[in-house]
């Protein structure tokens, strides 16, 4: 490892953090629209999740992509709902709120443990440099 | 990191002052002002870069605070390894003009 790459931890765990945010990001979406029976196409909003692969040259990690549940809608009797079919039910979001907590709750440690460890590295950083005191 | 490439340009002989009375060597690496002008410069651009990245965030130009977190991080670091190597040039330079001939 060349003296170059002295920053590479910082960039992943910078990475890391970025991964994370992400995450929250869809989860937050998922919880806000938690209700949403009507989406842009009519349907009731879907719950997505984030996919996340290696960084470049196996270094960090970046997001792949936002994927859909396609688990079912579950279905509520709401006869007064306009979206409502002619039986008075409606399709509802497929988001579980204690799912989201779940996964919220693991977003934010994970992204805690991502500024530890940039903590940590700049820490020990200070520390060689007093070496050359 | 490039804020600090140049400190490996250093070579493990003793550092020649330079000047118009100094002898220059001849091609032997860069002289001594250079060196630390060349570090210390290049650290100075990260400083600056992590400046401008926080800028960005403050005025509104850019919404995310990350690329902040990583410029001034990597700004602190070169700098304080930076001060680090200055601090044993320096002293470097100091025994060398010291010596008794």
């Amino acid at each position: 490892m060349g003296i170059t790459r002295v920053a590479a931890p910082i960039d992943i765990a910078v990475s890391g953090l970025r991964a994370q945010s992400a995450k929250l990001n869809v989860i937050g979406n998922n919880i806000a629209n938690a209700d949403t029976t009507h989406g842009p196409d009519g349907k009731p909003y879907r719950r997505q999740s984030i996919v996340l692969a290696t960084g470049e040259g196996q270094q960090g990690v970046r997001v792949q992509q936002t994927v859909a549940d396609n688990t079912a809608f579950p279905r509520v009797y709401e006869p007064g709902n306009p979206d409502a079919d002619k039986d008075g039910y409606v399709e509802t979001p497929n988001v579980q709120m204690p799912v989201e907590m779940m996964h919220m709750l693991q977003a934010s440690k994970a992204y805690e443990a991502n500024t530890a460890v940039l903590k940590r590295y700049l820490d020990a950083m200070d520390v060689t440099a007093e070496l050359l005191k | 990191m490039a804020g600090i490439d140049m400190i490996s340009g250093i070579s493990p002989q003793m550092p020649r002052p330079s000047g118009p009375g100094a002898a220059q060597g001849a091609g032997e690496g860069a002289s001594f002002d250079q060196t630390l002008k060349g570090a210390m410069d290049k650290a100075d651009a990260q400083q600056q870069q992590s400046t401008q990245a926080l800028q960005d965030v403050l005025t509104g130009t850019s919404g995310d605070v990350l690329p902040v977190v990583s410029a001034m991080a990597k700004a602190d670091m070169s700098f304080k390894l930076l001060i680090g190597v200055r601090n044993k040039i320096i002293d470097a330079y100091k025994q060398t003009m010291n010596m008794q001939v």
